[in-house]
């Protein structure tokens, strides 16, 4: 684990933007309690902007009525979501027992030595940034990549230059 | 009475009260469960694991004892051996990335984590492996520092500040060996009562920014007393150390727990007032401008009030009963008014639904109850009348202007017996015919009755290197028939009936007498 405490400000107020302003009251009504709504508030910030920033920390604590210090408990125990900014293609690895046995340190050494992205980093032009993380649920596929949520299984250095093609 | 249960601790049969959990019912009886997490006003969290005892024949057999309620017939094992690995594994944990920095940190000597070691572990570090590194003396506002390596997060001042004061300004964030707790970058801790987190802490990990290192734990001596900051008179423990060639100083209040008035709390203005007790206080008895011994400044005064056509007397309605009392009783026999005109003491909307009052007078409900004059007109027409006035204590600046201080006692003889200066205003310290330097409440025994009607004893303990008077003593020596604490004490019992059956003021029950408006008679 790392420390995950410090948000990052861009120094500009957070919003969200009618598409997900609707989708959060849309949701808001499921729950019997409007704290449920942490969670998912904090996956709609990471759809919009890609990342969490503090000041949607801030938003979203105001929006559904809680404190803040709650949200920022949720936003820093969950890794998945981002607390700094990331490319356009987030690219995840899974790292657990299947993916490493199946070579995914062959990937990560391709993204390495192809694209010079090593795992928390993102590559200069903001276009892929690249996390390990932890056990995706697809062991019996493994290796898996994540990107942008969607799932790529049985993957090899082939089948990801291919893969990488097709985002250029 | 509560119903009483039998239950076994390592075999043997103790009595407790029902509807406890275990560490509350057994700490009753004197037996330590040692734990971090729980408190009993803030519930039960089960997080730290150290209060985990084992239960014979239960299921399961090892559990939490602050989750757990005593039962009839439950076999509580605390001395097991593998109760005691437990307790020794949690210990060695709570460590791994402690900093025991306990020369340099301020709970040492209060702190649970060293007590526990002491009693728990008693061990050597395995730990080789670097410690996580986290922050240090992090401001958190309101007057509290953290050490974020010192913390065991237990999450007591989390819950304090979610469940009590509902402002919810920390969180414990991350998770694992780097969970710490932080508040919202922007959102510090900003209420009332923020400073109780430093109390709650077990550990060295909050600590109060007043407080740090001006003196060790086991070197203050503690007085417990009754905050005269407000009416709801919170129970407080006044710590206070007299070193070496200095005064006698106090270092600091902390809340003492009182169910029935304030649980285990204080507000932080409360916790303050400790500063003007050691500073800018009157020190000299002067009689015309000019320092006496007081016996100078009484026996005129004396001859005064006997030649007076009127004599006033005003009163503070933060004194004890027995102040009250001598100085009533010596209006009494003089002939003289007794006022305890004191609007200026409420302060309109500054109160709470917690604990801090409007009133920011101790003992008004004690004025009451003796049927003191308060009111201003009361006061006014006294004033007018009195060609000798006399006040004990009561911070007049705060109900009137310097003005109409000074016009009310234009031609009036004044003696000041008061704690701090200002009392009359500042225009009328060189005008006042005698000043007696007081003892505060800090330095006095004594009994007030809370804005709920609850009579409290405090005892003062500080014993200052400039001898006061009390108003008690000053009042026997203007000849009132109360000549001394225990005479005074015999009055107040006169006339409030309720509290007849207790000897001295001592005797009364640590919580409190609740004196309801038909037990108080009169």
């Amino acid at each position: 684990m790392s420390d995950r405490s410090k948000l990052i400000a861009t120094g500009k107020p957070f919003k969200f933007d009618k598409k997900y302003d609707t989708e959060f009251e849309r949701l808001v009504k499921r729950y019997p309690s409007r704290e449920s709504m942490i969670l998912p508030a904090l996956w709609l910030v990471q759809e919009q902007e890609g990342w969490v920033c503090e000041e949607a920390i801030g938003y979203v604590a105001d929006r559904i009525g809680t404190f803040a210090s709650k949200v920022y408990e949720v936003a820093t125990f969950y890794t998945m979501m981002n607390l700094h900014p990331v490319g356009k293609y987030h690219i995840c690895v899974c790292r657990t027992l299947s993916c490493w046995l199946r070579g995914k340190q062959e990937i990560v050494n391709y993204f390495r030595d192809e694209l010079n992205l090593t795992p928390g980093k993102t590559t200069e032009d903001k276009k892929f940034s690249l996390e390990e993380v932890e056990c995706l649920g697809h062991c019996g596929s493994a290796p898996v990549l994540q990107i942008n949520g969607e799932f790529y299984e049985n993957m090899d250095v082939d089948k990801v230059k291919k893969l990488l093609a097709t985002f250029k | 009475m509560t119903e009483m249960i039998k239950l076994f601790v390592n075999g043997e049969e103790v009595e407790v009260e029902s509807g406890k959990n275990l560490i509350d019912a057994l700490e009753k009886v004197g037996i330590e469960i040692p734990h971090f997490c729980y408190h009993p006003a803030l519930g039960a969290d089960g997080n730290c694991r150290m209060c985990l005892v084992g239960i014979e024949e239960g299921r399961p057999p090892v559990v939490p004892a602050c989750k757990t309620p005593a039962k009839e017939g439950m076999k509580v094992l605390l001395d097991a051996d593998h109760i005691k690995k437990i307790q020794h594994d949690v210990m060695e944990l709570e460590f791994i990335n402690h900093p025991t920095d306990c020369p340099i940190c301020d709970q040492a000597g209060e702190c649970k984590l060293q007590d526990y070691y002491m009693k728990y572990e008693g061990t050597e570090s395995r730990m080789r492996v670097p410690q996580v590194k986290k922050r240090k003396v992090q401001d958190f506002g309101g007057g509290v520092i953290h050490d974020q390596e010192r913390c065991v997060a237990c999450g007591r001042c989390v819950r304090f500040l979610r469940q009590i004061t509902k402002t919810g300004e920390l969180g414990l964030v991350n998770r694992g060996d780097d969970c710490r707790v932080e508040f919202f970058p922007g959102r510090p801790i900003n209420n009332r009562y923020g400073l109780n987190v430093v109390d709650l802490c077990p550990v060295g990990a909050l600590t109060s920014a007043d407080f740090r290192f001006k003196q060790r734990a086991w070197f203050l001596k503690r007085a417990e007393s009754i905050c005269h900051g407000c009416s709801k008179g919170c129970n407080i423990m006044v710590d206070h150390n007299k070193e070496k060639y200095e005064d006698d100083i106090i270092y600091r209040i902390r809340p003492r727990h009182n169910e029935q008035v304030n649980g285990w709390f204080m507000c932080d203005a409360g916790r303050m007032t400790y500063k003007s007790e050691n500073d800018n206080r009157l020190e000299e008895c002067t009689l015309a401008g000019t320092v006496r011994p007081l016996t100078d400044i009484l026996a005129d005064a004396q001859s005064r009030i006997e030649k007076a056509s009127k004599a006033l007397f005003l009163v503070s309605p933060s004194a004890s009963l027995e102040q009250l009392v001598a100085v009533q009783a010596l209006a009494e026999k003089t002939g003289a008014a007794v006022s305890a005109f004191s609007d200026g003491y409420i302060v309109k909307d500054d109160g709470d639904d917690f604990l801090i009052k409007d009133d920011k007078a101790a003992n008004r409900t004690g004025v009451d109850l003796l049927s003191i004059a308060k009111s201003r007109t009361h006061f006014d027409n006294m004033a007018k009348e009195a060609d000798v006035f006399i006040n004990f204590d009561n911070d007049l600046s705060r109900s009137l202007s310097e003005e109409q201080i000074g016009k009310l006692f234009k031609d009036t003889w004044v003696l000041n017996a008061a704690t701090h200066p200002g009392h009359l205003g500042t225009a009328m310290a060189g005008k006042a015919g005698a000043s007696v330097a007081l003892r505060s409440w800090s330095e006095y025994h004594g009994v007030v009755v809370n804005c709920d009607g609850i009579a409290q004893k405090f005892v003062g303990g500080v014993m200052k290197n400039i001898e006061r008077p009390d108003i008690v003593e000053i009042a026997a020596g203007l000849g009132s028939p109360a000549t001394g604490a225990a005479a005074a004490w015999a009055l107040v019992q006169k006339k409030i009936p309720a509290l007849a059956e207790f000897g001295s003021f001592l005797e009364l029950p640590a919580e409190g007498v609740n004196l309801t408006d038909n037990e108080a008679g009169k």
